[in-house]
């Protein structure tokens, strides 16, 4: 077994030189996850870092594969279903009452989250008055978000995620198929803004009554999380609300006292000062 | 004891299938306080809501946590990876959650935070690997013990289920083999001082 193994200062080269032909700066991601998927990018496909640093330096597609393996883009349609259930008990019923509401899906990969909130959104009869900003640092996922095509393959997980839930229909009622893919009714689209946003350089773009930044704030380190966490602060209005991923927590944050716990295990928080 | 001064130590501890109760009879010999923090892997699914510090709270008066994403590594403290998550050890003596794909089937896996601590350059008092139905940990036993440190193997014929500690022997022949007075050798290695 040849394995190629980065250690950390190699990794600060990398990112270096990423950041140099590309302009994508990981230097606030935290090095531990880096250093584990720069090591698996190497080995799946037998490269060495020498390789590697060539390729990036020709530019081109080889840097983009790079990025998109450090930036892990997986997503699910109503992942973790407790959450959603909780959201439509504690937050959606909060909302209710509000003639509009604008909600921040930050780091929402090819959509999956944007569309189940837009779902949920329809069920409960508030979709009319939302408006939904789903934003990704990633061109590629918001060019499929965008087309709100799934592989039918993940729609069967996502249609028991979806009836794990809570909600009433069938995830079939808000899709069809065509060429054994699932594509999402456009209806669902209507109130869906899908753009580019980096949240490591760009700032506050809204006033938002709910933040959506779920298994992304994982891959900052302390003090970029710190920083990302300030960005999601200012872009809430007083008594929005801020969900996170599973295991992702306040804690480190610097903004704990500015928070309520509403659920402590699915992170659902509301901004009080 | 608990001098602060000394730089922190890390004693590794894995398995799978047939390691739980291992797992317990470890914890049972942790009756005083420890120089180093002990982090246990053990495979589990997605969903297990157990939280193992409660489930063990009674064998040990040491104490026990599932640590968070960026929590500071402790000495005196034994650690618990979640589930679904690889729990990774930073250079900075914290604890890294990841979420990327599963090594060998399994989140938490034993590579994914054997691997992190040994390219962490936090000194490792032991890594140790016990009974389980999977090849995870072979890598990472090998890394450690090539980076000088000890590493003690389960013999794999009085182990529940023996793939794990055989796969481990076979990617590295030089981990030393519990064999006999198991617990006694691991108390004696977990109290011991360093050299
Ligand atoms: C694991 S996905 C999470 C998707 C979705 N929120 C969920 O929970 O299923 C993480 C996403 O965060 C994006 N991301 C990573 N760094 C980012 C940054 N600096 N700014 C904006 N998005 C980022 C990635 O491109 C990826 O699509």
């Amino acid at each position: 077994m040849n394995m190629t193994m980065l250690e950390y200062e190699e990794l600060e080269a990398l990112i270096v030189k990423v950041r140099e032909i590309s302009g994508f700066d990981f230097s606030g991601y935290a090095r531990p996850s880096l250093l584990r998927r720069a090591s698996r990018f190497l080995n799946r496909h037998t490269m060495s870092l020498s390789d590697l640093m060539t390729h990036i330096e020709q530019g081109g597609k080889a840097v983009y594969d790079f990025i998109q393996e450090l930036t892990v883009n997986y997503s699910e349609m109503f992942r973790d279903p407790d959450f959603f259930i909780k959201l439509r008990s504690e937050v959606f019923s909060y909302l209710e009452s509000y003639p509009a509401v604008r909600i921040w899906v930050a780091g929402c990969a090819s959509g999956e989250e944007a569309y189940s909130l837009a779902i949920l959104l329809k069920e409960t009869g508030m979709y009319n008055r939302a408006l939904i900003y789903a934003t990704d640092l990633s061109e590629r996922v918001l060019a499929s978000a965008r087309e709100g095509v799934f592989g039918l393959g993940h729609m069967r997980t996502f249609s028991e995620n979806y009836m794990l839930s809570g909600c009433k229909n069938s995830l079939s009622d808000y899709y069809h198929v065509a060429y054994s893919q699932a594509v999402m009714v456009p209806d669902l689209r209507k109130n869906i803004v899908f753009s580019l946003h980096d949240l490591t350089g760009d700032g506050v773009f809204n006033e938002f009554q709910m933040v959506s930044c779920r298994n992304v704030m994982i891959y900052f380190n302390l003090e970029q999380r710190q920083e990302v966490f300030r960005l999601l602060y200012e872009s809430l209005a007083m008594f929005g609300f801020l969900c996170l991923g599973k295991r992702e927590t306040l804690r480190y944050s610097g903004f704990e006292e500015n928070f309520r716990i509403i659920d402590s295990h699915l992170n659902i928080y509301q901004k009080i000062r | 004891m608990e001098n602060k001064d000394l730089p922190l130590e890390l004693v590794l501890i894995g398995g799978s299938s047939g390691s739980f109760v291992i797992f317990e009879e470890i914890l049972k010999l942790l009756d005083r306080p420890l120089s180093c923090a002990i982090l246990f892997v053990l495979h589990r699914g997605k969903s297990s809501l157990f939280e193992l510090p409660k489930l063990f709270r009674s064998k040990t008066q040491v104490r026990m946590e599932e640590p968070q994403h960026l929590d500071p590594i402790m000495k005196n403290c034994i650690y618990f990876a979640v589930p679904d998550y690889h729990l990774l050890v930073g250079p900075d003596e914290r604890f890294y959650l990841d979420g990327t794909e599963k090594d060998f089937f399994s989140r938490p896996s034993l590579d994914a935070t054997f691997i992190s601590a040994a390219q962490s350059g936090i000194y490792i008092k032991a890594a140790m690997i016990f009974s389980g139905a999977s090849e995870d940990g072979a890598l990472g036993m090998k890394i450690i013990a090539e980076r000088g440190f000890k590493t003690y193997v389960q013999n794999p014929t009085i182990a529940e289920v023996e793939r794990m500690p055989a796969a481990a022997i076979r990617t590295h022949g030089k981990h030393h083999i519990l064999t006999e007075n198991v617990f006694e050798e691991i108390r004696s290695i977990l109290y011991s001082y360093s050299t």
